[in-house]
């Protein structure tokens, strides 16, 4: 959707705006470009001043990932991370999403806003200071080392992102649709399910990359709940420290192998984003 | 502006229906820990042994004596405060800038969302790789233009290095979510406002800020709340050195807790910060209301 | 009867006895007539099984050398088939070290090994969580030396000791008397031995010895300082002469001024052990061997004066290599050396083996190896008084020393023992050691050249990658030196280990930069120490720091 403001736009400033946006990507985009430069070093060219520029400065090699990529365990984690992730973004879905649109339609004895409130305050203690409590619950239900052991736990501290985001956007959502439903006789459910929802597509989108990104970013519960067979790709991308100290060149690839899946995600829903939101600003 | 849509109505069962799930599962998922948190936060724990005593507010009082825990939550707090206005205004900005819909829209948009899904422990360790005088990216580029930032060696050169590192890497938090509020402003909005305004930056002034000052907000908010807990882009990068001059107030509960096995103390810590940034929130979202109505 | 020691002569004695081909007794007789002390022989020659009947090698198991009959018949049964054995390691280095000998003990036994590697953060973590909380998911861990005292505090301590199993000759063989004493030590509590080799870390100075040998280089530091280049120094005061006549000019010929000393010294990542190692001789002695506590009492001896000194001197090596290491990590450290632009290094034999690898080193063949320096004053914190010596220095164990120790959750014991062991038979064993990516040090006799040891310069040349023969000789010469010597410090292995190293970490390295004076900070971390002992229990703690000296 083109913006009036530019439409009208002198020469000039469309120029400024163009510059901002070219360097803004740039910004971006340079450690991604100095991930891949490191991830073509050895390490003591990690190390080299004036090693920028691969085959001008240096020589570049294919060893860090081959390494990487030979590793059996890297492929493992990278899965594990998408089922972990997409796992903990469904059932945060389909736990939040209801939860938002009652706080935002209903009447409750606690007001809603606090109920909302108490889901936020969910995310305020540092997962280090709850970690072994989670730790002795797993071992409970025998979860440890399990994709539903770490869902379960990423769930619980993702949902505020999802209660938080779509009840504002319900909040705002025009009533009338629905209350013409209402009148026609629909029940409730079908209003929610079949009028409400496609509305709030792009609600849904936000709080599902959210929810993807911060699962596919934590390490700490990552690499103390899990051993062996469901280690996300964050925990392994902490083992590039060893006993010899940070591999550089192994989390220049690290960095650009773990972007990958995320991406993609991002990629395949942000089309939907267009279509915005306005969090009560602008009646519909 | 238009009033918000606030009709609540009794929905019977089918409310608790929607709700409920979600509550008690965090609750189920969260009482017992938070528990278990209070409960150690009074004891002494040995690894090994289990706990070993109650020792009343033994441990509350040690945490609030001891500089470190204070130098961390000062360091925290110079840490957000520095980096999240930044994030705000450049996130903002960004997604001003992208919503014009100038030809190239989607790429950027893409570009600049991107960093939200890098792993942060991988930032840090490349954060080293920018600072080091050994070749860092931008640590040589600076040098030979003759300025010599400390970045590695002092307090101040390694929360500097920090902040840049997670304003690259959250901006586009805000970018993503500000973005999505703006595209849900019509169109014939900016029309009407053209007509009135002298400049461009005078319809985003005092259009699209207002109009999406509640999503901004809500971003702000979220974003806070995770700076706050700010542990792997600096740890990676400083180790919280030198000395204990970087350490973040998550380091410093992850090293007393998860390395040394003192929950007491840990516990104890985790339960001046949740106190501390609780009435943050509260303050926060009270003049939120007030904001709204 | 002749008194003359002869180095050549007792490295045949040595090998001789090694080999089986002469008995105990007559070692004793032959080292004696050599000159060597009778008694000190006896005890390095603790009786342990009867090596004779080993033969070098069987085609049952390729990889084992040398090996029992008893074993042979073993594995002809394969005995674990059907067993599986759960171990945890760490990611990369000795974790890879350890996945290489996986295949070849499953080829031999008929069991399988799962190996889960942790990052080298969360390992402790991992370890005391699988056993505190009874889960016992894994039979062996690999573990840090340092561990050791937490895996003591309960009643029924969380591992196994292998003596049992060591014993019995249907398992891989290895001779833990072969271990330099010092090392040994750190796989044993109470004089049982709990951990099968794998690593044995130890930090010596690494130098370079072609630096040292130039003409013009000697020349000049001798109008400067007045005395001949020690190569190496051998004491601090020689130290800070060497790293100060070695910084700010270009001395490697590469148009960039150079450096007298190179340091790793980041906190929360090993950077402390520089302080460790550099300020033992001003404590440890032969008048007195404790550096943390006062056994009797407990309290930190941490902020001594000897320990002040030695950090106020360690302070000033600062000014001999970049300001920007006191937060480099140990890769950056080792390249300043690596790359040819520092004189010397106090750290780890991952120095040296990296240096064999042209992809990451400029000095292969340059390297000189040495124990630390000494010093010719020590303070004894037990008495409060200084006391001179012509030259007090000090060995050190100082570092991880990776193995992996039993769980007593385990349910196949004796399974994960055989596999243990295989890879610390010679064979295995040696190919740890000269092989760089595994990141083992030597700590056994045989792993050594003579006269020290009885391996082969061919074991380190005739590796992958391979090492420069000059380079081997000075890196054992100097390690069994360091291992050896002794006076030694000790190791501190008590509960929450990890802690006080943590707080005197911190200390240190908030001194490096300037935030706080040495004494200031020995003093914190002394009151930090108490916090700790006191959480733990005072008495609890003395009882295993006594029991952790045996």
């Amino acid at each position: 959707m083109i913006n009036v403001l530019w439409t009208r736009a002198g020469f000039r400033s469309r120029l400024f705006i163009q510059v901002l946006l070219v360097a803004a990507a740039i910004f971006t985009v340079i450690p991604f470009l100095w991930s891949a430069v490191n991830s073509v070093k050895t390490v003591s060219e990690t190390f080299r001043i004036g090693a920028f520029i691969p085959f001008l400065q240096f020589q570049p090699t294919l060893d860090s990932w081959r390494e990487v990529l030979a590793d059996p365990q890297t492929s493992i984690a990278f899965i594990n991370s998408c089922v972990i992730s997409a796992g903990t973004t469904i059932f945060a879905l389909i736990l939040g999403v209801p939860a938002a649109y009652s706080l935002a339609r209903y009447e409750f004895p606690v007001k809603s806003s606090d109920i909302a409130l108490w889901f936020l305050s969910q995310r305020v203690l540092p997962p280090a200071v709850v970690l072994v409590p989670f730790y002795l619950l797993l071992v409970y239900l025998r979860l440890i080392d399990t994709w539903t052991g770490l869902i379960l736990c990423y769930s619980t501290f993702n949902l505020a992102f999802v209660v938080v985001v779509m009840r504002d956007i319900f909040r705002d959502v025009s009533t009338e649709i629905e209350d013409a439903a209402k009148v026609e006789g629909a029940t409730p459910w079908q209003i929610f399910w079949m009028i409400a929802l496609p509305l709030l597509l792009d609600g849904l989108v936000v709080s599902s990359v959210l929810v993807f990104a911060f699962s596919w970013n934590e390490a700490l519960f990552a690499s103390a709940l899990t051993s062996q067979a469901a280690t996300p790709f964050s925990a392994l991308v902490l083992a590039s420290r060893s006993t010899r100290g940070v591999d550089f060149n192994t989390a220049g690839v690290n960095t650009l192998i773990g972007i990958v899946p995320p991406v993609i995600f991002y990629l395949f829903v942000q089309r939907y984003l267009a279509r915005g939101l306005s969090f009560g600003a602008v009646k519909g | 502006m238009a009033a918000r849509v606030e009709r609540l109505e009794h929905g019977g069962y089918f409310k608790y229906a929607l709700l409920l799930p979600a509550v008690i599962w965090v609750l189920a998922f969260t009482f017992l820990p938070l528990l278990s948190v209070i409960r150690y936060s009074f004891s002494s724990y040995v690894m090994g042994e289990g706990v070993t005593g109650f020792v009343g507010f033994q441990n509350y009082v040690n945490v609030l004596t001891s500089v470190e825990f204070w130098q961390s939550i000062l360091v925290t707090v110079v840490y957000v405060v520095v980096a999240v206005p930044i994030e705000l205004v450049l996130g903002f900005l960004a997604a001003w800038l992208v919503n014009l819909g100038a030809p190239g829209s989607k790429t950027f948009r893409a570009i600049i969302g991107s960093p939200l899904f890098t792993l942060e422990v991988a930032i840090g360790y490349l954060g080293v790789t920018f600072f080091t005088d050994q070749g860092g990216l931008i640590a040589v580029p600076l040098s030979v233009l003759g300025i010599h930032v400390p970045w590695m060696s002092t307090a101040y050169g390694g929360i500097a290095g920090a902040i840049l590192l997670d304003v690259w890497r959250w901006t586009s938090f805000i970018f993503i979510i500000v973005l999505a509020g703006l595209a849900g402003i019509p169109g014939e909005l900016y029309d009407a406002a053209v007509l009135d305004a002298k400049s461009h930056w005078q319809v985003m002034w005092h259009l699209a800020v207002p109009l999406a000052w509640p999503v901004t907000t809500i971003a702000v908010l979220l974003r806070t709340i995770e700076c706050l807990k700010t542990f792997a882009i600096p740890f990676a990068l400083t180790s919280g050195g030198p000395g204990t001059s970087t350490q973040t107030f998550s380091a410093m509960d992850y090293l007393t807790t998860i390395q040394f096995f003192d929950f007491g103390k840990g516990s104890a810590m985790g339960i001046v910060y949740l106190i501390l940034v609780s009435a943050i929130i509260a303050i926060f979202f009270q003049q939120m209301r007030k904001q709204l109505t | 009867m002749a008194n003359r020691y002869d180095d050549k002569k007792f490295g045949e004695v040595v090998r001789d006895y090694v080999r089986g081909a002469i008995s105990r007794r007559q070692f004793i007789v032959r080292g004696a007539q050599l000159g060597l002390s009778a008694a000190v022989l006896a005890k390095l020659t603790r009786p342990s099984r009867a090596a004779a009947n080993l033969v070098d090698s069987d085609p049952a198991s390729p990889y084992e050398s040398p090996i029992t009959p008893e074993r042979v018949a073993f594995l002809k049964t394969k005995p674990y088939k059907g067993t599986t054995i759960n171990v945890m390691v760490l990611k990369a280095t000795v974790g890879d070290g350890l996945k290489y000998h996986v295949p070849h003990w499953e080829q031999a036994t008929g069991g399988k090994v799962n190996v889960a590697e942790v990052p080298i953060e969360t390992l402790h973590t991992q370890i005391f969580s699988d056993l505190s909380s009874g889960l016992g998911k894994y039979d062996t861990y690999m573990t840090g030396a340092w561990f050791y005292g937490d895996f003591f505090v309960p009643k029924d301590p969380y591992i196994v000791p292998v003596e049992k199993f060591i014993a019995d000759p249907k398992h891989s063989y290895w001779d833990p008397d072969q271990w330099l004493p010092a090392m040994r030590k750190l796989y044993s509590w109470n004089e049982k031995v709990y951990g099968v080799l794998f690593d044995g870390d130890a930090q010596a100075l690494y130098y370079r010895k072609d630096e040292f040998a130039k003409k013009e280089n000697q020349d000049k530091f001798k109008a400067k300082y007045n005395y001949d280049l020690p190569a190496p120094p051998k004491t601090t005061k020689e130290y800070h002469d060497v790293a100060d006549f070695f910084t700010g000019w270009d001395w490697n010929g590469d148009g960039q001024k150079d450096w007298g000393i190179s340091l790793h010294a980041k906190v929360n990542e090993q950077g402390f052990f520089h302080f460790l190692t550099l300020s033992a001789p001003f404590v440890v002695s032969p008048d007195n061997k404790y550096y943390f506590f006062n056994p009797d009492t407990m309290k930190p001896l941490i902020n001594s004066e000897g320990h002040v000194r030695a950090l106020e001197d360690y302070v000033k090596f600062l000014a001999n290599g970049p300001k920007e290491e006191i937060s480099w990590t140990l890769g950056q450290g080792w390249n300043l050396f690596l790359d040819g632009h520092s004189a010397t290094e106090p750290t780890w034999g991952d120095l040296p083996t990296l240096a064999q690898d042209p992809k990451t080193s400029k000095v292969q063949g340059k390297m000189g190896a040495a124990p630390l320096p000494g010093t010719t004053e020590a303070f004894n914190p037990i008495t409060g008084q200084w006391k001179k010596y012509d030259l007090n220095q000090v060995g050190n164990t100082n570092g991880g020393s990776w193995h992996c120790v039993i769980s007593r959750l385990s349910k196949k014991q004796e399974a994960t023992y055989d596999f243990l062991a295989f890879m610390a038979n010679k064979k295995n064993a040696l190919f740890n050691c000269t092989t760089g990516w595994t990141g083992v040090q030597p700590g056994m006799k045989f792993e050594y050249i003579p006269p020290m040891g009885t391996g082969k310069v061919t074991d380190w040349t005739g590796a992958n990658p391979p090492w420069n023969e000059d380079d081997v000789v000075e890196y054992l010469k100097a390690y069994y030196a360091v291992l050896a010597a002794p006076i030694q410090q000790e190791y501190l292995r008590i509960p929450g280990a990890a802690e006080y190293w943590h707080d005197l970490d911190i200390n240190v390295s908030a001194v490096l930069a300037g935030q706080i004076k040495p004494k200031a900070g020995l003093d914190a971390t002394a009151a930090a120490w108490e916090k700790v002992t006191d959480r733990y229990g005072r008495d609890k703690q003395k009882a295993l720091y006594k029991a952790s000296f045996a």
